[in-house]
């Protein structure tokens, strides 16, 4: 007859039991997310994020946003009128890290982009009680101040690129992008072009309304226009999200 | 049976258990000051003043990194290395990998602690290490593993004790979760930058799987082991119900692992991961109230102790708290809850009753325990400890009950519709409404931080005082080999 | 994927499968633990482990100086 005893004075045995009694649960939730096809949902328009919205979302990890500010909103009506439509899987497939948070001492960002205009987001910023006079957001002035090192930009595409992202370095990886998010997107997915278009989005939008530099105001508000937009939701009806979840 | 009193510290290696008491208390004074600081930038946000190190999204990882890594992670390689001897009754394996435990966890803290500060982080939470400290934390693990279970095979006891146990699954679990959240590709060899793995849904799993889990091993699971011995040698009796650890040991490893998915209710995860995760919450509070039951009981029959013996006030106040939160926490797992208590502060007043109630305590109560039998000596002042207890306790009740105002009316509020169909409250109302919980938190902490700062006091004062009757015991001795 | 696999994939199989199988292990478990006379008196003489590493003098007398 095995005795419990065995296990109390066996290290090894008891090592080994344990590692397989915690593994079980790990196994069972997390594998199949990778394998289930219905994990994430099929929808137009989510592409990676330009070389200056990638580091805008730098700045926003540096700052610790998500600290504050959730990127996921939940089906409820409430969220549904505060926020917009509920967050899909698919909208943060080249988030690498998440950025769905866990507390919202501060409102969601999820479908922030387009709501505020590039002015009011740097006045935000610079002082959030300008303009939402009960705020406790900290200001955040350095960022208008300090220039964006874009010298390692590529380097970045490149480490997201081994973790599956498809930014393009071959021609071959530049002509699968044409074919799946069309030449324009795929023009600002290229590793070799990453200067030059971070350079032209921001001098296009010129976003923090200082043509001379190029800011870390610039890149931040760059991302934070671009969250939750890639998506037309007026192309689905609502039955067809359901399906996934 | 082996023998105490001098010949212990020459018996059991006791000079690593010093050093690493010794940083708990730092990290822990630091962590909590923090700690107040970050609650107290809520409050009144002028506290940031447009320095970037110290705006709250950077230094509330350093908060969360102090307390849990810092001094909880300190305390429990002081008591793991403590309790490891004393139960097998023999000596720490190797004096040198001890060491390196040492100087690669604190090292590991210090640099984290900076970075963060600096702006390098991960930005997962309670894992935001960027990759080279990670690296540092790995190499230390593999020897703190080495350096525990090899002792456990020097034992001179046929049996591994229960609190051992606890340990071992701590130790195993975490190795598992360190790496496997941890998997990124950096930017270069020379870049602390990284990027993660895993993307979006599988990487937010993979993250609040790490999430809970760190909570149920970190700081569940080894604490589990850390009440396994001190209360029983406090209490100068066995613990309750053998047969009962076992069960509650093997349901605690097997069903924690499960509900990590809770954290993730309502999201783009799919619904059957976090139903699944949801249902075992439930059943998770069995086990973890057999861990309570099994503490508390130990006194049964010795319940004038609690009149007489601060110590154990500690580590019972410790096990109530940690049965309320464990009973807080499946309750908050259930969906319909939780669709009104994630993201606010609710979440923020659960963790830290068992964060402060639960971890803090039980570690307030075993080195109140532990300290004066490492120098050889009597405990300052019982007093103090009283005093300690009480800010403690004042402090975590006023860091909750505002916490539960805060999160409850919040969640009401953004959920209330007027007549027409229309949100009740916009946002920034509900933030000025937290003005007052905010504050009551902040003065919460700082009862805490006051505790623990007595017990600073206390600690020192006895290190001091056995110096010194070492020091005139060796006189004594000196002067006596004179005379001869 | 072979065909046995696939009776796992579907839920209505796997969450009755999983019910029964963690529900006797741990009735197994409780079985095994409370019964016999002899094996609650071996288990339960564990519990004196940590004691048996006892520093009485500071537990009891609380302050007495030792004498060496």
């Amino acid at each position: 007859m095995i005795k419990h005893e065995s296990i109390e004075t066996n290290a090894g045995l008891l090592i080994a039991l344990t590692l397989i009694v915690v593994s079980i649960g790990g196994l069972v939730e997390i594998v199949p997310l990778f394998f289930i096809n219905d994990t994430v949902e099929e929808v137009e328009g989510v592409r990676p994020y330009t070389p200056l919205e990638l580091r805008g979302r730098d700045v926003y990890t540096r700052e610790g946003c998500y600290l504050c500010h959730s990127q996921m909103i939940r089906p409820f009506r409430d969220e549904d009128l505060r926020y917009g439509h509920y967050s899909l899987a698919a909208e943060s497939q080249y988030d690498h890290p998440f950025q769905w948070g866990s507390k919202r001492t501060g409102p969601d960002l999820a479908r922030v982009g387009n709501k505020y205009s590039n002015e009011w987001h740097v006045a935000h910023l610079l002082n959030p009680r300008s303009v939402v006079p009960q705020s406790i957001m900290p200001n955040y002035p350095w960022l208008l101040e300090t220039d964006l090192d874009y010298s390692d930009v590529q380097a970045r595409m490149r480490a997201l690129k081994a973790t599956g992202v498809p930014y393009s370095e071959t021609q071959e990886e530049y002509d699968a992008n044409v074919e799946r998010f069309g030449k324009a997107v795929a023009d600002k997915l290229d590793i070799l072009q990453a200067e030059d278009n971070l350079l032209a989005q921001a001098l296009a939008n010129d976003y923090d309304g200082q043509r001379s530099r190029i800011t870390e105001m610039d890149a931040l508000i760059a991302y934070l226009q671009v969250l939750g937009t890639m998506v037309d939701f007026s192309k689905y009806n609502e039955g067809y999200f359901v399906e996934f979840r | 049976m082996a023998q105490a009193g001098m010949g212990s510290t020459q018996q059991y290696n006791y000079e690593i258990i010093r050093k690493f008491a010794f940083m708990a208390l730092v990290w822990g004074v630091l962590g909590m000051g923090a700690g107040v600081y970050i609650a107290s930038e809520l409050a009144w946000p002028f506290l940031n003043f447009d320095i970037p190190q110290i705006t709250f999204g950077r230094l509330r990882p350093v908060h969360t990194t102090l307390v849990i890594f810092g001094f909880g992670g300190s305390a429990l390689f002081a008591t793991s290395y403590y309790i490891v001897q004393r139960t097998c009754q023999t000596r720490l394996y190797s004096d040198w990998m001890a060491n390196f435990t040492f100087w690669g966890w604190q090292s590991a803290i210090a640099l984290g602690v900076v970075g963060y500060m600096m702006g390098y982080t991960q930005s997962r939470e309670y894992a935001e290490f960027e990759w080279p400290v990670d690296l540092i934390i790995l190499v230390t693990w593999v020897v703190y593993f080495t350096v525990y279970v090899q002792t456990l095979r020097r034992r001179s006891q046929p049996h591994i004790y229960v609190a051992n146990w606890f340990f071992i699954a701590f130790l195993l679990v975490i190795a598992l979760l360190h790496i496997f959240n941890n998997l990124a590709v950096p930017v270069g060899l020379f870049s602390i930058k990284s990027y993660s793995l895993f993307s979006g849904v599988q990487d937010a799993m993979t993250q609040w799987w790490y999430g809970h889990n760190a909570v149920g091993f970190f700081l569940t699971a080894a604490f589990l082991g850390m009440m396994y011995y001190f209360v029983p040698k406090q209490a100068g009796r066995p613990v309750y119900s053998y047969r009962l650890s076992i069960v509650h040991f093997w349901a605690l490893s097997f069903l924690y692992m499960w509900v990590g998915a809770h954290h993730l209710h309502w999201t783009a995860l799919p619904d059957w991961t976090s139903t699944l995760a949801a249902t075992f919450s439930i059943m998770l509070l069995l086990p973890s109230w057999g861990g309570m039951i099994n503490g508390i009981m130990t006194l049964s029959g010795a319940w004038d102790r609690l009149r007489t013996d601060p110590i154990m006030l500690f580590l019972i106040t410790a096990l109530s708290f940690y049965g309320m939160s464990t009973f807080e926490g499946p309750l908050m797992s259930l969906k319909s809850v939780n669709a009104l208590s994630h993201y606010t502060d609710w979440t923020v007043g659960h963790v830290h009753s068992g964060a402060l109630g639960w971890v803090a305590m039980v570690t307030f109560g075993s080195f109140y325990h532990m300290i004066p039998r490492l120098y050889d000596t009597r405990l300052y002042s019982t007093r103090l400890v009283y005093a300690h207890f009480w800010l403690a306790t004042i402090g975590i009740v006023l860091y909750i009950t505002s916490m539960w105002v805060a999160g409850i009316f919040q969640g009401l509020m953004l959920r209330s519709f007027d007549d027409y169909g229309n949100l009740a409250y916009t946002f920034v109302e509900t933030v000025a409404f937290l003005h007052s919980p905010y504050m009551v938190r902040a003065i919460g902490g700082m009862f805490f931080l006051t505790g623990i700062l007595v017990m600073c006091w206390n600690v020192y004062m006895t290190i001091r005082n056995a110096r010194a009757e070492a020091a005139a015991l060796e006189a004594k001795l000196a002067a006596k080999m004179a005379r001869i | 994927m072979p065909e046995w696999l696939l009776w796992f994939t579907r839920f209505e199989n796997t969450k009755v499968f999983a019910l029964v199988l963690f529900f006797v292990t741990f009735c197994g478990i409780l079985l095994y633990v409370y019964t016999g006379k002899s094996r609650t008196e071996r288990l339960e003489s564990y519990r004196f482990i940590p004691l048996d590493d006892d520093d009485s003098d500071l537990d009891a007398g609380d302050g007495e100086v030792k004498q060496r």
